[in-house]
């Protein structure tokens, strides 16, 4: 125990130091096998987010994978499409890689003049979780269901005061094509980040949020959940309507995957696609997965990069019945 | 009780102390480089976190986010560059008190309220994060618009000058928080095509620009002779190294009003320790004895910046484990790790296994005390550091700005924005125009702007502004609150017109 103790120290004392050497210093011969120096994952969001910290549990026991460093960088801003950005214009070598999800890829350009083409600039590397998102309401709500919620938003058009964590992201988009299928006449508060929803929910500010990070408020009571966004039920809450089983024109998978610039060599797609699927069904990254309510949802390099063409598709045709975005 | 003992036997072991030391020292260092914010130190120990218990990794965030609260004053002090935004307000009082030869006396000031707003917000956290919880979450936007109106009302005060130039740089620096993605609506603001102005100006360009690069320039205006002058001298006078009893005695009040200051603002999410700070110095300022000291080295100037912003720290934690709500990225970050290690925050946690949350109260608390130790270490250091001649100091505190206004985000951009605020805080220190104001502007915009939008959507979806007004008690209580106060500044006002008494400071 003492033994190992002390080795577990050695190591902290040994990263941290790692970590705060830039990462230019250990550069090697340019030559070889990949990876031959640290390699870079670009967070879009501050950390401390659901996605921020599955990419931290991915970069370390990628880092052990691969054998050199893996830092995590949070390159914030535009709702996570100036990080993505960053990246899509970054040398395509592999050492510098982005966190992406379902947000900047699918939903940001049909609104927002990103600085990136989704089908063109990058390459999608794996998928490694699929995140849920619940609509969720106060625990002392008056609403027992989403229909309950949809009848009183019906005979009170605009009194349903509702948020998500950013304007125009997935769960935004989502939720607003279902009131307008069931003819729903809503509020929509904008809020940043889904602890201003959750305070929002149970300071009664508002009556409805989609959003990912509730374990805390749900285990207490102070919130319930009523549906959820995405085509997959709820792990643990399988009686919870998805908006898939709803029959609404939007249901997406909100995914939470690596991606580099485009072209990037095929040794460093092999080598990450390994990665991934290898860290996906470790023990270790299911049980991380559990208490962050994600499922574990790997997805090789050319199954990814369908899927994310194919939600892309989806996306914009649904918005353009729908008569937003452009 | 059973599980408070085993809460202190837990925390009481070699890794647990050893976490703390590591996550203090680690702290103090990083909080002194600017641009490296506490939260980007905070984020650097998450992975540990994965691979040890939570007693240990915890604390260990929490000890680093501590450290770099006291270890970012430090620059601020020598050299007019905070290490992280919350210590900016530090420099006003600090940096002047430094150029007199007191720079050890100022360091001292700084870890004494450091280590008491800490302590103070952890008792605070500890005994009383439920009641204080519940009130704090029935504050919405509306409310938030008031308090954040009312402290730009009261922190225009802090400029003693002409009242068109406070008026130019205050809205100066509104204007600038215009810029960026609407946050309401996403639609591009002011950005002129550029992508990299969606999320608008960075604060710590802007403070490291006005604050640090500015000094830069004004150096640069010396007769060359003075460059091979020492930038500080340290007196070697013992009394203007430490910080005597006497003295600790008199901030008192400081330090409590401060310490009260910072926890309110912890315990509501995102008005942050920047804003903590400020409100601090104006309110040590308000009810001074000698309110003309402030901004010369006022040792209640120092305390109360330091002491608010360290209890932010603390508070910022009452709302994550009431609600598992985080107040801040620090507090974001701290909940992913518990999540990690299998504690949901929230009642349940204190519920079904206290044990290590009654752990991470006690690490906290040895925490403050090991940051005092280490913090004593660190100042001779320091000392140590700045005692070079202009000609060096001067080129090397560039070097350090550029970097740490880099380091954000990774942008370029931000340094070239820095240097351009560099050039107009030179110039607006020139023409006596208040930069402060222009900052305060810029840092209170975006939440005054979010919440008056969110409050006037609120109320179109109630019926109307007195339903929506009658929906909400604390809405009540503050508009009363203002009222009241309002109404005792008109009578005084009156009275002095009337009886033609002396002006007191307004």
């Amino acid at each position: 125990m003492k033994r190992r103790g002390l080795l577990r120290w050695t190591l902290a004392v040994l990263a941290v130091t790692g970590a705060l050497l830039p990462a230019g210093c250990a550069r090697e011969g340019g030559s070889g096998e990949y990876p031959s120096k640290p390699v870079t994952i670009v967070v879009p969001y501050a950390p401390g987010g659901g996605g921020d910290t599955f990419t931290r549990a991915v970069a370390a026991q990628a880092a052990d994978i691969l054998g050199v460093k893996v830092f995590v960088e949070n390159r914030t801003g535009g709702g996570g499409t100036i990080g993505v950005g960053s990246v899509a214009r970054a040398a395509a070598d592999g050492y510098t890689l982005a966190f992406v999800s379902t947000s900047p890829v699918v939903m940001a350009p049909n609104f927002l003049d990103v600085p990136y083409d989704p089908l063109e600039d990058f390459t999608y590397l794996a998928r490694f979780v699929v995140s849920v998102h619940p609509v969720l309401v106060g625990g002392e709500s008056p609403f027992d269901s989403f229909p309950a919620v949809l009848e009183f938003a019906r005979a009170n058009p605009g009194r349903l005061r509702w948020s998500t964590a950013g304007i125009n992201g997935a769960p935004h988009v989502a939720t607003l094509a279902a009131f307008r299928q069931e003819g729903v006449e809503a509020t929509f508060v904008p809020m940043q980040g889904s602890s201003e929803v959750l305070a929002g929910l149970l300071g009664g500010t508002i009556d409805l949020g989609v959003i990912s990070d509730y374990s805390g408020a749900l285990a207490a009571g102070d919130v319930r959940v009523l549906a959820e966004i995405g085509p997959e039920p709820i792990p643990g809450l399988p009686a919870v309507p998805t908006y898939e089983q709803l029959g609404y024109p939007l249901a997406p998978a909100i995914f939470f995957g690596l991606a580099g610039p485009a072209e990037l060599p095929r040794d460093v797609v092999a080598r990450w696609d390994d990665a991934i699927r290898t860290i996906t069904a470790s023990a270790a990254f299911s049980d991380i997965a559990e208490r962050l309510n994600g499922n574990v949802a790997y997805l090789g390099h050319e199954e990814f990069e369908r899927h994310v063409r194919a939600d892309i598709a989806a996306a914009r045709r649904t918005l353009r019945t729908l008569g937003s975005g452009d | 009780m059973e599980n408070v003992l085993e809460g202190i036997s837990l925390a009481l072991n070699f890794n647990a102390l050893a976490g703390i030391l590591l996550g203090i020292v680690l702290g103090q260092i990083l909080g002194s480089i600017p641009g490296l914010t506490a939260a980007m130190a905070v984020a650097l120990l998450v992975p540990f976190s994965f691979y040890f218990d939570p007693w240990v990794g915890i604390p260990m965030m929490l000890a680093m986010f501590k450290g770099s609260l006291f270890g970012s004053s430090i620059p601020a002090i020598l050299l007019r560059t905070p290490g992280t935004p919350a210590a900016a307000a530090t420099v006003i009082d600090g940096n002047p008190l430094a150029r007199r030869g007191k720079g050890g006396k100022a360091m001292h000031t700084v870890l004494f309220a450091s280590v008491f707003g800490d302590s103070f917000s952890d008792i605070v956290l500890i005994f009383g994060a439920g009641a204080l919880a519940a009130v704090a979450i029935r504050f919405g936007p509306s409310e938030y618009a008031i308090l954040v109106f009312f402290a730009l009302l009261s922190l225009i005060s802090l400029h003693r000058g002409s009242a068109w130039k406070g008026i130019a740089a205050i809205s100066a620096g509104v204007l600038l928080a215009c810029i960026g993605l609407d946050p309401i609506t996403g639609a591009p603001r002011l950005t002129f095509g550029n992508a990299e102005l969606f999320d608008g100006i960075g604060l710590i360009p802007m403070l490291i620009g006005f604050l640090a690069i500015s000094e830069v320039f004004r150096q640069l205006e010396q007769p060359v002779r003075l460059l091979g002058e020492r930038a500080l001298a340290f007196s070697s006078r013992r009394e203007d190294n430490r910080l005597s009893g006497k003295e600790r005695l008199s901030l008192l009040p400081t330090l409590l009003r401060s310490s009260a200051i910072g926890t309110a603002t912890g315990a509501l999410p995102g008005l942050g320790s920047t804003v903590a700070a400020f409100i601090a110095y104006n309110e040590a300022r308000r009810t001074a004895a000698k309110p003309e000291q402030f901004g010369k080295g006022s040792l209640h100037g120092i305390a109360a910046p330091e002491a608010a912003n360290n209890a932010v720290g603390g508070a910022n934690l009452i709302p994550l484990l009431a609600f598992g709500i985080p107040g801040d990225v620090a507090a974001a970050l701290i909940l992913g790790a518990l999540l990690i290690q299998g504690i949901t925050p929230g009642p349940v946690a204190f519920r079904d296994n206290p044990a290590p949350i009654y752990a991470i109260f006690v690490a906290m608390l040895l925490a403050n005390l090991v940051n005092y130790l280490v913090g004593l270490g660190f100042i001779p250091l320091a000392k140590k550091m700045v005692s070079l001649p202009k000609r060096l100091l001067f080129p090397a505190v560039l070097v350090l700005a550029s970097a740490g206004a880099y380091a954000m985000r990774g942008s370029l951009f931000d340094v070239q924005l820095m240097f351009v605020f560099g050039l107009v805080g030179w110039l607006m220190a020139k023409y006596r125009f208040p930069s402060v104001l222009l900052l305060i502007g810029f840092i209170l915009t975006p939440i005054l702007e979010r919440s008056i939008r969110q409050t006037l959507i609120l109320v179109e979806a109630a019926d109307g502004w007195f339903a929506f007004v009658a929906s909400r008690p604390v809405l009540m209580i503050l508009l009363g609150v203002l009222a009241i106060l309002t109404a005792i500044v008109v009578r005084q006002r009156l009275m002095m017109k009337r009886y033609g008494l002396p002006k007191g400071p307004a």
